[in-house]
């Protein structure tokens, strides 16, 4: 049984004006633990199949499996649980650290502030973020904003995380330094990552990869684990984090 | 007469253009960093590994003496001497002008192939469904090709940090392979949308082409996306 399955989903999304347009059709994946899945789609329809996917919105018809639990039934306790949405714009106030907005993220879990402060420091480790937890909101640039959502996500421990378009507006040499952090989220903690693209070379390195348009998932059959090269030199580079 | 004969045959050797991906890419390693012929194997295998093969090292001798007839490299003075002799060769302005020319080269040679490919898969346009599925796996295996692309990474690798060069060629490789295959599976959705619309077409018992699709103007897919240019416009 794979950890997240997708079973003949269908999902319309209605815009402006009462249109609605044929997102997902008849669409079915599954997902399995350390796998990272990557789907490309056009005008949003990325992000609505991963909003379906993690149970924030309920297909129109077929349904979603986490575990083997129906999400349209299960979904509250599963999503931000086990099932982590990063939101890449941060919810605290612009002046607001950078840490805080993980140890809130805790805080309203139950967890208690010394731990909280201590997983934050953890987790921020974890994404080669460590320098930004001092910095304001304000300050980070696009890539470490979506490093913070990551460590966000990544602290309540989840066995699935979403993610909408991580690499968009990131600097070209940033690129794959996110995408090779989720890479290792896949490969060392054996977290189940699933993140849509905007760009098809946000694509390259996915275990599978999607392209989603006119309401129809195209994807790859799951090929043998990517490779991950070692490229780049460090020379004239910022340090990542 | 027998060395008026050979002559002979390497003028006709040397004039006519030089084909073998084998001769050029020694002439690139040797433009990188003049060497011996040993050296210069043993680069070759590092570098190309299974894209270009040596057959042995005396083909790397081979293909050097063709080089040299050519005047595209020269033996440095002063690597002759010693017991065991490795002269090191260096190329020559010509050699580094028809490298250069080769590489642009290259880029037509390339055009002309994919060409002759869209051809052959557009010749099964007559039949619209045989084609969109073609068109399909087409775009499946670029999908499986992406997985494949490694993510190119910051330093931290030994190999790299000694060779940054070797570093730079693995990572332009890389980018270059992300970039083509994500322009091929766009193509591939274009395609498939202007097939669709054909399809479609030939049901409704209309004609055939843009006209049967209805795309004129601004309705026309964008060449990129295969989506219609005002919807990509609010894609995010």
């Amino acid at each position: 049984m794979s950890l997240l399955e997708l079973r003949h989903v269908c999902k319309r999304s209605t815009r402006g004006g009462g249109r609605s347009r044929l997102v997902l059709d008849d669409a079915t994946m599954s997902i399995d633990a350390g796998e990272l899945v990557a789907v490309w789609g056009l005008r949003g329809s990325g992000r609505t199949m991963l909003r379906v996917a993690t149970g924030i919105d309920a297909p129109d018809a077929g349904s979603v499996h986490f575990d083997g639990r129906d999400l349209r039934t299960h979904g509250e306790r599963i999503l931000g649980r086990e099932i982590g949405y990063c939101q890449s714009t941060p919810r605290g106030a612009p002046g607001q650290a950078a840490i805080e907005e993980v140890i809130v993220g805790l805080l309203v879990n139950g967890v208690s502030p010394s731990d909280a402060r201590a997983r934050a420091h953890e987790v921020l480790a974890r994404v080669e973020g460590g320098s930004l937890g001092a910095r304001r909101l304000s300050e980070l640039d696009r890539d470490e904003r979506v490093r913070l959502a990551i460590a966000h996500a990544l602290a309540l421990e989840p066995r699935l995380l979403v993610i909408d378009e991580p690499v968009a507006g990131v600097e070209l040499h940033q690129r794959d330094a996110i995408l090779l952090l989720l890479r290792s989220l896949a490969d060392e903690q054996g977290l189940a990552v699933l993140i849509s693209v905007g760009d098809l070379t946000g694509l390259s390195g996915a275990d599978q990869a999607f392209t989603l348009g006119d309401g129809e998932l195209r994807g790859s059959p799951k090929p043998e684990l990517a490779p991950v090269l070692e490229l780049r030199p460090a020379i004239g580079l910022r340090a990542s984090g | 007469m027998g060395e008026g004969v050979n002559r002979a045959v390497n003028r006709t050797r040397v004039a006519a253009p030089m084909h073998s991906s084998v001769n050029w890419a020694l002439l690139g390693l040797i433009i990188e960093r003049p060497s011996y012929a040993y050296e210069l194997a043993q680069r070759f295998e590092r570098t190309y590994g299974s894209a270009l093969s040596l057959s042995s090292v005396s083909h790397a001798y081979t293909a050097l003496g063709t080089l040299k007839d050519r005047e595209l490299i020269e033996e440095l003075p002063g690597t002759r001497g010693g017991r065991q002799p490795k002269p090191h060769y260096r190329a020559t302005g010509k050699g580094l002008t028809d490298y250069h020319e080769r590489l642009i080269g290259e880029v037509a040679e390339e055009r002309k192939r994919q060409q002759v490919f869209l051809l052959q898969l557009t010749a099964l346009t007559r039949d619209p469904g045989k084609a969109m599925q073609i068109i399909g796996d087409y775009e499946q295996a670029c999908l499986t090709e992406t997985c494949t692309t490694g993510i190119a990474t910051g330093g931290g690798d030994p190999a790299s940090a000694a060779d940054p060069s070797r570093a730079l060629q693995a990572r332009l490789i890389a980018e270059e392979k992300r970039l083509a295959i994500a322009a091929k599976i766009s193509w591939a959705r274009y395609a498939r949308s202007e097939l669709k619309a054909l399809a479609a077409a030939r049901a409704n018992g209309r004609g055939s082409g843009a006209q049967a699709n209805g795309q004129t103007g601004g309705q026309r897919p964008s060449a990129q996306t295969g989506e219609r240019a005002d919807e990509r416009g609010s894609q995010r």
